[in-house]
């Protein structure tokens, strides 16, 4: 086979991305395996985050070598993101499912392209931005009207603030599907008398079930990493599961954020390497879940092609 | 074909050196001062009296340029250990271990400062509340959960106490705060020293509404919005606490008396240990036995790595931290942030170990 | 015959049926249309508070002199934003249109799958998790310290799999039949590539770059622990010097309990938010001019 220097040179620039994805992992398997040996399966069901005494003498357990008392677990983390990530989806569906619907169907189609530029610009806002508006207005908003306890930092603002995230992811690809679907689905709906609300919520909607599924699945993914703005308004809890929508949560990147510097204060190390299990873990979930996002939507474009 | 001709690769190829050139530009302009930078970072308790320093210092000695930042006492031991500033500001002195591993570093004391109990009452006007480590300690274990528990009322007789669960606030990244608190929490409390103990970061007991803060700034803000709440703050930040309408504690000190932190108060504290400060520098005077010694004081402290990347670096930090211990000592710094001033003892003992960095 | 007949108000509902479903439906639209409004609400409710806010603080020092503390000007932060971002996108730039050049003009195999399937794995990939790796690897374990090519080597991660896309996927839009004359002129592959299908998708590879650049003004999570924070400009250092950068001040000084700091992070939010913004809607106004949505 010739050896096609171009070609090579392009493959080579190609391969980095690979390669800096691989290099992420194997550092996350290769730096997490003394703390993934020391906490065992306790880790994820573990409520305790516990960096032990660090003003004690380090001591041998399991044999790790580890502060005295220290005990990793991060059921509260992983609690923390499965809720609120659940939360801001169940939030999420009815707004872009009805946003979609009403662009794709209500609005006139010379209006069309300016409100859904301004439903995709909300994608864009950065996360501290988001997160900066929360602490303004949303949290005092929650705390004043809503919370029971006065206390505006929570689950509650964490999952609104991630619903109004990923709403646009989901509200953008129904959009497009909606569009999308053929006119005689449509036009054949309305010939049997349907209004036109029905028209779109029992004729197209379950034709592009799957489309919104994997939209749903992808937003997922992007929830579930985010990390500032769930930071600045989920109230950072500790060793605490959540009791109601009030209860201040921490996410599991949200926690990473802010403990690498305190788990420095560790002089055995196995704090941060906990940390690399951690972020092993979030990283697990994130790929599943894009995973299982990619199959649907790219499992429902096949369906379409057939259909159309 | 327009804008194919604009990007073309010859014009992308010469907009890359345009910028280059560009930043190299930049580069040498900045590079012509030649001045020695400085990064500081840790405690937030320590910042607000940074802040006073550096432009005055920078005033007088403009070679000098030195960042301040305000990540918690955790991060400023772990980062200064590494290299990765140069100072680290604590409330906390380094432990045996970490000292034992990392031999080269100094814990030099630059001021002495102390924390508040702040909480978030509405309604109880100019009284400030009695409460005692073993009665914080049973609020922070989730024991006393109710502010009219009889504990707190016991403590304050014929203050109205409200009916309310207590949202307790502590810290949640690696905080020198932390260290001070724990410590009177686990001088004063056998039960709390067995369980928790001490350090800059704990593993807080599971408290329902408990809200995790970043830094002072955080702690303020967080008690501020939140009503029937309780918080520790460094004394820096007593004056936004009060503009928040945040109310102060007396704390019960190791001879039983109930005291606000006050001049004379945390001066008596700082005195009981002047004369057992060993050369290194690491002691607590928590909780320490005095006639009104205020049980939460502590020296503030630098840590330095004897140890520097070059000469440069080295004289700048022994400048600055001469100058901080003597000059940046004056009332006029000291008295915005609450503190107070090394005692000349300690002052000496500072200064022989700022000698040390080469 | 349309469904307006039976809504048709000069003829009466045949049924209680079908009012019911006359209802259910004007009830579904009202529904649908508060959908719309609590999305696009809550952008307009955050571009307004942080421009009033932001546009508040606005004074000539707030773009000529450096963060001080707690207070001060955003000098600093700009340049370093810029400077993060340049040497991000010199990094990323190159990777990612190379990718994406591969990625279509040779990537119809097996080969091609796999690097875009870890193309997307990356995209997934939370930014927090980029931030420890290069933390622990750049900062820590080569000692660089915090600075300014370790923040640029994070961001250059997160953003080439999107440029690799991007660029496939404007590349692919270039006719089969362009190719195919160059090459039957006798042209060489780089010369096909470089003077012909490149130059044809400029404004497709520019749409990408642009997007990345918007990303990356915005970013923070992997930058906290990369590029430190420094009050002052940068000095040419591409190690062992932290920078500092807009989102930063947004992140911090919003928690300082004084009202400078509060208006130093609104104005910082107020540039960030005006850079993605005005990228991202021209970008988008470009796109449907080109395409007819």
């Amino acid at each position: 086979m010739k050896l096609r220097p171009f070609r090579l040179s392009l493959l080579s620039l190609s391969l980095l991305i690979p390669a800096a994805l691989c290099a992420v992992i194997l550092f996350l398997l290769i730096y997490s395996a003394p703390a993934i040996g020391f906490n065992g399966f306790g880790f994820v069901s573990g409520i305790t985050w516990n960096l032990g005494d660090l003003y004690g003498d380090p001591v041998v357990t399991r044999g790790f070598t580890v502060p005295n008392g220290a005990n990793y677990g991060i059921l509260v983390f992983v609690a923390g993101t499965l809720l609120s990530s659940f939360i801001a989806i169940l939030i999420a569906i009815p707004l872009s499912v009805g946003a979609a619907i009403f662009l794709a169907e209500a609005v006139p189609n010379r209006i069309r392209p300016v409100l859904s530029l301004l439903v995709e610009l909300v994608a864009v806002v950065p996360s501290v931005v988001f997160g900066l508006w929360g602490i303004a207005v949303l949290i005092p908003l929650i705390g004043h009207y809503v919370s029971p306890s006065g206390n505006g930092y929570g689950l509650l603002s964490a999952s609104i603030v991630l619903a109004l995230m990923i709403t646009p992811i989901i509200a953008t690809t129904l959009l497009d599907a909606l569009m999308q679907v053929p006119k005689e689905n449509r036009e054949s709906a309305f010939g049997l008398g349907a209004t036109h609300f029905e028209v779109v919520s029992k004729a197209m909607m379950p034709m592009v079930r799957t489309t919104l599924i994997g939209g749903i699945v992808l937003a997922l993914g992007r929830a579930l990493g985010e990390t500032m703005a769930v930071a600045m308004v989920s109230g950072g809890a500790l060793n605490i599961l959540p009791t109601s929508i009030f209860s201040p949560v921490s996410t599991i990147a949200s926690f990473i954020l802010t403990q690498l510097d305190s788990a420095q204060s560790d002089p055995t190390n196995m704090a941060v390497r906990s940390l690399a299990e951690i972020a092993l873990v979030l990283f697990i979930i994130t790929l599943a879940v894009n995973a299982g996002a990619k199959l649907l939507t790219s499992g429902a474009l096949n369906v379409r092609k057939r259909q159309s | 074909m327009k804008l194919s001709n604009i990007l073309s690769r010859s014009t992308a190829l010469r907009s890359g050196v345009a910028a280059l050139a560009l930043a190299a530009t930049v580069a040498t302009t900045s590079t012509a001062h030649a001045a020695t930078t400085l990064v500081e970072t840790g405690s937030s308790l320590l910042y607000p009296l940074f802040n006073l320093w550096v432009p005055a210092f920078t005033a007088a000695n403009p070679a000098v340029q030195i960042t301040t930042t305000s990540t918690g006492s955790g991060a400023g031991i772990a980062q200064s250990i590494k290299n990765l500033v140069q100072i680290g500001a604590s409330d906390a002195y380094m432990s045996n271990a970490l000292v034992h591993k990392n031999p080269n570093m100094l814990n030099i004391p630059l001021a002495i400062s102390a924390q508040a109990v702040n909480y978030n009452l509405p309604g109880l006007g100019d009284t400030h509340l009695k409460l005692s480590g073993p009665i914080l300690a049973g609020i922070y274990s989730g024991k006393i959960t109710m502010w009219n528990d009889h504990a707190i009322r016991a403590a304050n007789p014929g203050v109205k106490l409200p009916a309310h669960k207590i949202i307790a606030i502590h810290r949640v990244d690696g905080s020198g705060d932390t260290f001070i608190f724990t410590q009177y929490l686990s001088s004063s409390t056998p039960s709390w020293a067995s369980t928790v103990r001490y350090g800059t970061a704990v593993s807080w007991p599971a408290v329902a509404d408990a809200i995790g803060a970043n830094g002072n700034s955080g702690m303020v803000s967080a008690a501020a919005a939140n009503p029937y709440s309780i918080a520790y703050i460094g004394v820096s930040y007593a004056a936004q606490a009060a503009k928040a309408g945040l109310g102060v504690a007396e704390l019960k000190t190791a001879d039983g008396q109930y005291v606000l932190p006050t001049p004379e108060t945390v001066g008596a504290a700082a005195a009981s240990v002047v004369t057992d400060t060993p050369p290194d520098e690491r002691i607590s005077m928590i909780f320490a036995h005095g006639s009104n010694a205020y049980p939460i004081a502590n020296y503030e402290y630098a840590i330095i790595n004897a140890q520097q990347p070059d000469a440069a670096t080295a004289a700048a930090l022994r400048t600055f931290l001469n100058w901080a211990v003597t000059d940046g000592n004056a009332p006029q710094y000291l008295n915005q942030v609450q503190f107070l001033p090394l005692p000349t003892a300690i002052q000496i003992l500072s200064k022989t170990q700022i000698a040390k960095i080469k | 015959m349309s469904a307006s007949a039976s809504l048709n108000p000069a003829r009466p509902a045949r049924s209680l049926r079908e009012l019911r479903r006359t209802i259910f439906s004007q009830i579904g639209w009202i529904a649908c249309g508060l959908a719309l409004f609590c999305v696009i609400g809550p952008l307009i409710d955050i571009v307004g508070v942080v421009a009033y806010h932001g546009i508040a603080a606005f004074s000539g020092k707030l773009f000529t002199t450096t963060t001080n503390g707690v207070s001060g000007g955003l000098l600093n932060a700009i340049e370093g934003t810029f400077a993060i971002s340049l040497f991000g996108m010199l990094i990323a730039v190159p990777v990612g249109v190379g990718a994406g050049i591969y990625l279509s003009e040779y990537g119809a195999n097996r080969v091609g799958s796999t690097i875009r399937f870890l193309s997307d794995v990356l995209t997934g990939t939370p930014s927090i998790v980029l931030g420890y790796f290069s933390y622990i690897v750049f900062v820590t374990s080569l000692g660089w310290d915090f600075s300014l090519l370790a923040a640029a080597i994070t961001l250059a991660i997160l953003i080439v799999p999107y440029l690799a896309r991007i660029t496939e996927l404007a590349l692919r839009q270039v006719p089969v039949s362009m190719r195919e004359a160059a090459f039957a002129l006798g042209a060489t592959e780089p010369t096909v590539v470089f003077k012909i299908i490149l130059p044809g998708a400029a404004s497709g590879v520019m749409t990408g770059a642009l997007l990345a650049l918007a990303i990356s003004v915005g970013e923070t999570a992997p930058l906290i622990y990369t590029a430190g924070w420094s009050n002052f400009l940068w000095n040419g250092k591409f190690t062992h010097e932290p920078v500092g950068y807009l989102t930063y001040v947004i992140w911090t000084f919003i928690d300082q309990p004084n009202p400078q700091s509060h208006a130093l992070a609104f104005a910082a939010a107020f540039l960030v938010m005006l850079v993605v913004l005005a990228i991202n809607i021209g970008v988008r106004l470009t796109l449907r001019r080109n395409r007819v949505i």
